[in-house]
């Protein structure tokens, strides 16, 4: 047993190898460098994908490793992109008011800037005044603690009070949707202090680097989300290794059995259920610079949903499965509904696929959940198996 | 008759000419006022018409009201049509008919302002006329524009009014006007006092119209019937305008208008002294501003400190409009009073509210309380159930004209056809999945996420009506405050039905014995000749039939669109997770607890319904905290898990 995690992992060295290639091939062929032959939008889209990959293996952890259907991820993802988002919104406006003003004879006052600052942001919910959560959006650094911070004392304390009181299986899945559900009211309302359903916009501009290009912001960012990827990757098959990721999958299969040998149960789960937060908050970070927008839409209780779908496609209780899963339904997903795949003509009705996309995919995923429960990742059990 | 009556008035008139004035005679004294009145001078005019108490006086009025009056060369004034190039004239005072061409005459037309005045004034002499429509049209003119002259006419007129709710009214009316403007205080008193029970509207209105103050300042306390004297500490920058306003203290000095001082006058780069480099903090910029006061270019500073300073040294006050404070002390009183009731009733009301949205939630909820609850089934398709059975009421309303009929076919045809989808969709999908409850949950998200976007493509993104019969319009009011309306009735009633026709199901029939015996053990009950396979499919079809149902009722009143159902279904997973899975009892109280806790919350925050929701949410999350299995433990199969 005292075999390194990535021994027990053979899939990591695989994983790591495929990303570090398809990172390389992706900047060598991106516009930055020149060559163009994959467009800034189309990076940026990787690059988002790449994200929901970091999420998705979250997502696995706590579902397909601990058992728990969460279905409130994504709004942990939301935390982390508001975070990073009012640090942008904040700083970007910032420039444009100081520039505005200094054409004044007598130089603006400190008071007299921020006035002008929360006029541009809170003007469209018809405010000014910045409300206390904007306390450190001029501080980045502190606004990245809080991308970490937030996501993970939120999942601390929910976790803490439900695995308490043994909340468990669907009973949490509904609670969990609850809760992002509340979030997501919460954050529509104007006087919420983020801007109501407006959201934070103008997300891709990155203050102090208004002169570079955005072919090169994206393929930065693209370079940052792989790597998060990938240390996310090896850090969370790190994880579902050793004692610890046996007693994690000894709950999944059988909680009571894992309590009664002595472990404490709630502890194992929360530890779970706050890293996979954390990390979730950290990928919707690096995603909504590259998206540029973010409102309370996008932590809707659907969404999570989606999530657990693309886990469940790509195979639960494997790493890849997840990212695969991930990869592969949200760009299909982009691919259909952007009008990229070609409409069927039946001769008496035509199938426009951004009408029909969501109907195949939901009846693929009844197909999936009955036929293949081991989801796309199933195939490389067949593929690995074969020789012996 | 009355043409007689005025003829026989006339007579006596002419006979005595000496102590009974004619109606020309009056008008001819104020001749000038009548052919070009004002809102100001129509008043003396028709005060001195009123006092006159000649009968042809509501005569004349409305027809000069209705410019039907015209001046000849001469100054005398008729009665007159326009018929042709000529006038049918009818002299004011006699009646007589005469005809001349028009050419000589001048039509009276007083504009909106005076004829509005003139009808006030017409208003006592309709009050006892003969026709009830117009006595009425009185009564409503006097409710609208309430004048201390109507008291009197009012009240004379009551005795003799045959009509007996015009009469009622009236006496209603004479009340709320002996409140505001009887002649005696005493008489005032016991008039406010007798509207303390009366929680109307209108007698609110009354009250508070005694009760209107005017706010001041002064430097000492002031004369007259003080309201209140108001604290101006608490929020002085609310109270300095109210001095600036008064004279009383100079204009605050804002920083914009420090700016704009500051920038007028600059002099070689300082302004006051301070070079403008440095202006960039509001220490340096008071400085600066200060030296420009004391210089005498800038008016003097007025700062926060000496704001509150100035307001501190002040009273500021509210005084009764009315002067009497024995009047004023039992307005309050009464006004107490009934707002005390006002707050009964509207907490009634409430109650009622939050009573039709609890039964909104019952019925959303029952069917999955059955799928989710008995068979331990998540069938996040439920919403779309609800939205299939909405669109049936609608698809069969494209058909069937007559909204009733159309109804009563809709409501059997939804269950029909969700009875039908839920089986389908049972013997497909969900029958493989009993032993992995947590894949149902996917495997029918899957399905309601193809149903609608299916039912997008089918009806349109846009909402389509679903239309109430014309007897379920309207409400059931009650007082002013409290009403009710009629779809909100029959949902209530719905719902009860569902309650009962459930229990019943479950508790006395056949299907109902072998659905809990299934629920409970199936491996026994199959043992004991029970089809399990058949009772799921059948309790499964029963509870998406009674979504499809709720689908209706729910279309009735709020719009039908593909997204309808999933605006239900956490709401409805939360009803019955906090009443407890597998209990119609637990369901009913889930549904009670979310809907009066959702009213109770919007009606502390009114304006803000999301919070509400948002606070609801929260509280079921710690609710479930502290009972896990809801309202009321389950038992059977999904105690289990």
């Amino acid at each position: 047993m005292n075999k390194s995690f990535i021994a027990q992992n053979p899939s990591v060295l695989w994983f790591l190898a495929a990303l570090g290639l398809f990172t390389l091939a992706v900047t060598l062929l991106s516009e930055a460098t020149g060559v163009g032959l994959i467009s800034t939008s189309f990076v940026k889209t990787l690059g988002k994908t790449l994200c929901l990959c970091l999420i998705a293996i979250a997502m696995d952890v706590v579902w397909g490793y601990c058992g728990i259907l969460s279905l409130g991820h994504f709004a942990f993802f939301g935390i982390g992109g508001y975070a990073v988002g009012m640090w942008l919104m904040y700083a970007r406006t910032e420039g444009i008011v100081l520039e505005s003003l200094s054409g004044q004879v007598i130089p603006p006052t400190p008071q007299e800037i921020s006035d002008a600052i929360g006029n541009q942001i809170f003007g469209v919910v018809g405010s000014s005044d910045f409300p206390l959560i904007w306390a450190f959006a001029d501080n980045l650094f502190l606004q990245l603690a809080m991308v970490v911070l937030i996501p993970g004392l939120l999942a601390l304390v929910f976790g803490w009070l439900a695995f308490r009181s043994r909340v468990t299986g669907v009973y949490l899945s509904i609670l969990t949707q609850a809760m992002t559900l509340a979030l997501s009211l919460y954050l529509f309302q104007n006087d919420s202090g983020l801007r109501g359903n407006n959201g934070l916009s103008g997300l891709q501009n990155i203050p102090g680097f208004e002169a570079t290009p955005q072919a090169t912001i994206s393929i930065v960012f693209f370079l940052v989300s792989a790597l998060a990827l990938g240390l996310g990757y090896v850090f969370f098959a790190w994880v579902i290794s050793g004692k610890m990721g046996s007693v994690v999958k000894g709950i999944r299969d059988n909680e009571a059995r894992v309590r009664f040998l002595g472990y404490h149960v709630e502890s194992y789960k929360l530890f779970i259920f706050t890293i996979t937060a954390i990390i979730s908050g950290i990928a919707g970070a690096l995603y909504y610079p590259q998206a540029g927008i973010i409102n309370p839409g996008e932590i809707a209780p659907i969404t999570s949903i989606y999530l657990a779908v693309w886990v469940a496609i790509g195979g639960r209780g494997r790493l890849y499965g997840a990212v695969i899963g991930a990869a592969f339904v949200s760009l299909l997903s982009s691919w259909f509904t952007g009008g990229g795949a070609p409409d069927i003509n039946l001769g008496f009705y035509t199938i426009q696929w951004t009408d029909w996309w969501l109907v195949l995919l939901g009846l693929s995923f009844v197909a999936v959940t009955l036929f293949f429960p081991k989801g796309i990742g199933g195939l490389f059990d067949y593929l690995v198996r074969k020789p012996s | 008759m009355r043409r007689i009556l005025i003829a026989i008035a006339l007579c006596c008139g002419s006979a005595f000419s000496g102590h009974a004035q004619e109606l020309q005679q009056i008008l001819q004294v104020h001749a000038d006022e009548v052919a070009k009145p004002s809102r100001r001078s129509v008043s003396v005019v028709l005060e001195d018409l009123v006092a006159s108490g000649l009968p042809q006086v509501p005569v004349f009025l409305e027809k000069w009201s209705a410019k039907n009056v015209w001046q000849r060369e001469d100054g005398v004034f008729f009665i007159a049509t326009a018929d042709g190039d000529d006038l049918k004239l009818q002299d004011i005072d006699t009646g007589g008919e005469t005809s001349a061409p028009k050419s000589t005459f001048k039509q009276l037309k007083p504009n909106g302002g005076v004829r509005r005045v003139i009808g006030t004034a017409l208003v006592q002499f309709q009050l006892s006329d003969p026709d009830l429509t117009r006595r009425e049209a009185a009564v409503i003119s006097i409710a609208r524009r309430p004048d201390a002259a109507q008291l009197a006419p009012l009240v004379a007129s009551i005795e003799d009014e045959p009509d007996p709710a015009l009469k009622a009214r009236k006496t209603q009316l004479a009340n709320f006007l002996t409140a505001r403007f009887g002649e005696t205080p005493q008489d005032r008193i016991a008039a406010i006092e007798s509207l303390s029970t009366d929680t109307s509207v209108e007698a609110r209105s009354v009250l508070n119209q005694i009760l209107t103050v005017k706010s001041g300042v002064s430097a000492s306390e002031p004369e007259g019937n003080l309201a209140r004297i108001l604290d101006p500490s608490q929020a002085p920058d609310a109270f300095y305008p109210q001095l600036v306003e008064a004279g009383l203290a100079p204009a605050e000095t804002t920083p914009a208008m420090i700016r704009a001082v500051l920038e007028a006058n600059i002099d070689g780069g300082t302004v006051g002294g301070v070079p403008l480099a440095q202006l960039n903090s509001e220490t340096a910029r008071y400085r600066a501003y200060a030296a420009l006061a004391r210089e005498g270019l800038a008016p003097p500073l007025v700062t926060e400190d000496t704001r509150e300073y100035t307001v501190g040294a002040y009273v500021f006050y509210e005084l009764y409009d009315e002067e009497d404070p024995a009047i004023t002390d039992a307005a309050a009183t009464a006004l107490a009073s009934v707002e005390q009731r006002v707050a009964i009733a509207q907490t009634a009301d409430l109650a009622l509210d939050g009573l039709s949205l609890a039964s909104i939630y019952f019925l959303a909820a029952i069917g999955l309380a059955i799928t989710f609850g008995v068979m331990g089934v998540i069938n996040m398709a439920h919403g779309e159930f609800i939205m299939m059975g909405a669109y049936t009421g609608y698809v069969v309303q494209l058909f069937v004209p007559d909204y009733t009929i159309s109804i009563l076919i809709a409501l059997p045809l939804a269950f029909a056809v969700t009875f039908g989808a839920g089986v389908t969709m049972e013997r497909l999908v969900i029958r493989h999945l009993y032993h992995r409850p947590l894949e149902t949950l996917l495997a029918t998200f899957g399905i309601s996420i193809a149903l609608q976007q299916l039912a997008k493509n089918i009806f349109g993104t846009q909402a389509r009506p679903l239309t109430s019969p014309d007897w379920l319009d309207g409400a059931w009011v009650m007082s002013d405050v409290i009403q009710i309306s009629y779809i909100r009735i029959a949902i209530f009633v719905l719902a009860l039905i569902f309650l009962a026709l459930i229990l019943f199901v479950l508790k006395r029939t056949r299907l109902g014995l072998e659905v809990r015996a299934v629920t409970q053990n199936p491996g026994m009950a199959a043992s004991m000749g029970i089809n399990p396979d058949r009772i799921n499919m059948l309790t499964f079809g029963l509870g998406s039939g009674i979504a499809g149902i709720a689908g209706v009722a729910i279309g009735l009143y709020a719009k039908v669109t593909s997204e309808m159902g999933s605006e239900y279904i956490v709401q409805s997973f939360m009803t019955v997770v906090v009443g407890g899975v597998g209990n119609v009892w637990g369901t009913l109280a889930g549904a009670s607890m979310i809907g009066f806790l959702q009213k109770g919350i919007e009606w502390l925050n009114p304006s803000n319904t999301l919070a509400a929701q948002t606070y609801m949410i929260l509280f079921i999350i710690l609710f479930i905290q502290f009972r896990p299995k809801g309202i009321v433990a389950p038992k059977g199969r999904a105690a289990a898990d």
